[in-house]
């Protein structure tokens, strides 16, 4: 998954990852899905009424970027994790940029966790963390639900024990 | 008055001629309308004789008579308004808090921590200095909007509230009735003739002067003057941009005193700024590229609360020095972070030099790989960054220079990110978080494997720089405050 030449910066030692769950990509798909089928059967119920059958070829464009997009929210998913270590918690994601985000526990000021309709359809929730800068773009999406909200805690009482003002 | 006012810890109000001062353009906007609708339907009944005197001057006095009944009415309403939301406005301040409650439809109370204090601003428009007014700024850290005004009080009130309120938040007790002014040391000021030259030298100015000529040439080439009336407003906003800048920074002062720094400016607007020990989040040591022949330095800060109202790029508070020479910008500096942290056989005044004109890796500094020319070829040598045991600071810009420096224990959080060329080169950017404001630091191109060495070893840096880290209260150190240099 992760080749050699990209693992140097973006995977310190000894810290092991933990991914987002597949159903992310699930509820990412469902979207795809609700928005280029419909675009693709658009496309052939005009070639049908125009009686133009070579315009039914059209709906291979919506097709064609639906299957790149099924490819590409897999990768991405699978590039998005986050670690959890003594001090601080990581966060990493991107494919073709990536990005990596290092979030000292005693500067958290407060944890975020959303899940919208389709996320708790599917059980996950969506996790942000916030420090005193608006630049901390740490956000985990597609943690289980109940993991989310163990991770929650968990982060709230490590930030408890470490926080020290701004 | 013995005690600054709510300092006993009763409910005060603020000064009656408050709601005057702040709709005080309003109402003169009122008047103008309505005399300028006087004077027109005066003029109209005159130049309009119809023939019949007894009509005309029924007109006349009918018109008056409503216009007089409407303002009248609009006046009293204004009035009565503005002195009910007078009414509404009530602070005071406790041993741990500063309290107030104001609004009249949509009551607001809010209630700020004074050990969470930022920063103290006493702010005197024009209108309020004539008549001996200020307005008191109270910062505390709370993302967009933190902040507390009490406005207006009278100028002695103003200066008597924040001083009692930098002594609690200093964890002061003291025993007289009135809260000790803190002794002031004038650290330097700044020249009107260098405003006026650095505003000239800005890039501004240059657009305006571009804009200027080649509306000459563009008007005598094609003698029409369409295209003035056409870039009139870009002008308009240029000039205006110039104007904030000029009245922000005229006769800037800045003086230490054991309550933090104190910053004062402001032509029509006056401003007295206390920024307490401890509270500057990031400094960031600009030259734009006109500067570097008079080798001319501005210095801004994140302080957290200033960057979170407003847009803070042009704002002038956030600014610790709108120009100086380069060594009072690095005078600044010290005042700011007094112990850079570098090690016993380096200057940190070199240190500082190397940071703010040097290339290459002299002195300590990691500056990008080689390889990092195919996609910087002008800056790579420049970008950098340097670690001591206090701070963190980061290096960029070739022709706009500059150094920005944070200090580990207000390190927020950090980050890698690396797009596909720089993977293919090995590359990464490391970018360092602040609180908002106009300093946001971070390192270009960085060798991959040293920038993911910074990114761990910062957090950790940042985690026991604050255990260490001085109290909230700043008086309550064992250490007294180091003294300012001469």
């Amino acid at each position: 998954m992760v080749s050699a030449k990209v693992a140097g910066p973006f995977d310190p030692d000894g810290v092991s990852w933990i991914p987002v769950s597949p159903r992310l990509a699930t509820a990412r798909r469902v979207l795809l899905v609700a928005f280029t089928v419909p675009a693709a059967l658009a496309c052939l119920v005009l070639a049908f009424v125009v009686g133009q059958g070579a315009l039914a070829l059209a709906a291979l464009v919506p097709l064609g970027l639906g299957g790149w997009g099924w490819w590409l929210i897999g990768r991405q998913v699978r590039a998005w994790g986050y670690a959890e270590r003594d001090d601080d918690l990581l966060v990493r994601h991107g494919v073709l940029q990536r990005h990596l985000v290092v979030v000292p526990y005693g500067r958290m000021q407060y944890v975020d966790v959303q899940a919208g309709p389709l996320d708790r359809l599917v059980g996950i929730a969506r996790l942000q963390l916030h420090t005193a800068s608006a630049g901390t773009d740490a956000v985990i999406p597609g943690v289980a639900a109940g993991e989310a909200a163990r991770l929650r805690d968990r982060l709230a009482s490590r930030g408890e024990a470490q926080l020290a003002g701004l | 008055m013995s005690r600054p006012p709510g300092a006993d810890g009763q409910w005060h109000r603020v000064h009656p001629l408050t709601p005057l001062i702040s709709s005080w353009q309003a109402l003169v906007v009122i008047l103008i309308f309505v005399g300028q609708g006087f004077g027109q339907d005066a003029l109209q009944g005159h130049d309009m004789p119809t023939g019949v005197p007894g009509d005309f001057r029924h007109g006349l006095g009918g018109w008056l008579a409503a216009g007089g009944a409407v303002l009248v009415g609009v006046l009293v309403l204004v009035g009565a308004l503005a002195a009910l939301s007078w009414r509404m406005t009530r602070f005071r301040v406790t041993e741990e808090a500063l309290e107030i409650h104001h609004g009249v439809l949509v009551r607001s109370q809010r209630r700020a921590r004074l050990d969470r204090l930022q920063a103290v601003d006493v702010v005197q428009p024009l209108i309020a200095r004539l008549v001996g007014l200020a307005r008191l700024t109270l910062e505390v850290a709370g993302g967009s909007d933190s902040k507390i005004t009490l406005s207006y009080l009278t100028e002695a009130q103003a200066n008597s509230l924040r001083n009692h309120l930098l002594a609690r938040a200093a964890g002061l007790r003291y025993e007289t009735d009135e809260a000790p002014e803190a002794p002031e040391h004038q650290v330097l000021q700044v020249p009107v003739s260098r405003l006026v030259g650095s505003l000239l030298l800005s890039s501004a100015a240059g657009i305006a002067v571009c804009i200027v000529i080649g509306l000459a040439v563009a008007t005598v080439i094609s003698r029409q003057f369409g295209p003035i009336a056409a870039i009139l407003p870009a002008m308009l906003a240029i000039v205006g941009l110039l104007w904030h800048r000029f009245s922000g920074g005229f006769a800037f002062r800045l003086a230490t005193s054991p309550d933090g720094l104190r910053l004062r400016h402001g032509l029509l607007e006056q401003r007295a700024q206390t920024v307490p020990p401890g509270r500057v989040q990031a400094i960031g040591l600009d030259q734009p590229l006109l500067w570097r022949s008079a080798d001319w330095w501005s210095v801004r800060v994140n302080i957290a609360g200033y960057g979170g109202s407003r847009e803070s790029e042009n704002s002038t508070e956030s600014v610790l020095l709108p120009v100086g020479t380069r060594e009072e910008a690095i005078q600044v500096l010290a005042l700011v972070a007094p112990d850079l942290g570098v090690s016993a056989d380096e200057n940190a005044y070199h240190v500082v030099q190397a940071g703010l004109t040097g290339t290459g890796p002299a002195l300590g500094y990691q500056s990008s790989p080689s390889q990092a020319r195919w996609l910087d070829p002008v800056v790579w040598r420049r970008n950098g960054f340097r670690v001591t045991r206090q701070v963190l600071l980061t290096r960029s810009g070739r022709l706009h220079r500059r150094l920005d420096v944070v200090p580990h224990a207000r390190t927020q959080s950090c980050g890698l990110s690396q797009g596909w060329l720089q993977r293919r080169l090995g590359l990464v950017t490391f970018v360092l978080h602040s609180t908002p404001g106009p300093v946001s630091p971070y390192v270009r191109h960085l060798d991959a494997t040293t920038g993911a060495r910074l990114v761990v070893e910062q957090s950790q840096r940042a985690r026991l720089a604050r255990v260490t880290a001085g109290p909230e209260r700043w008086m309550e150190r064992p250490a007294p405050v180091p003294p300012p240099p001469a």
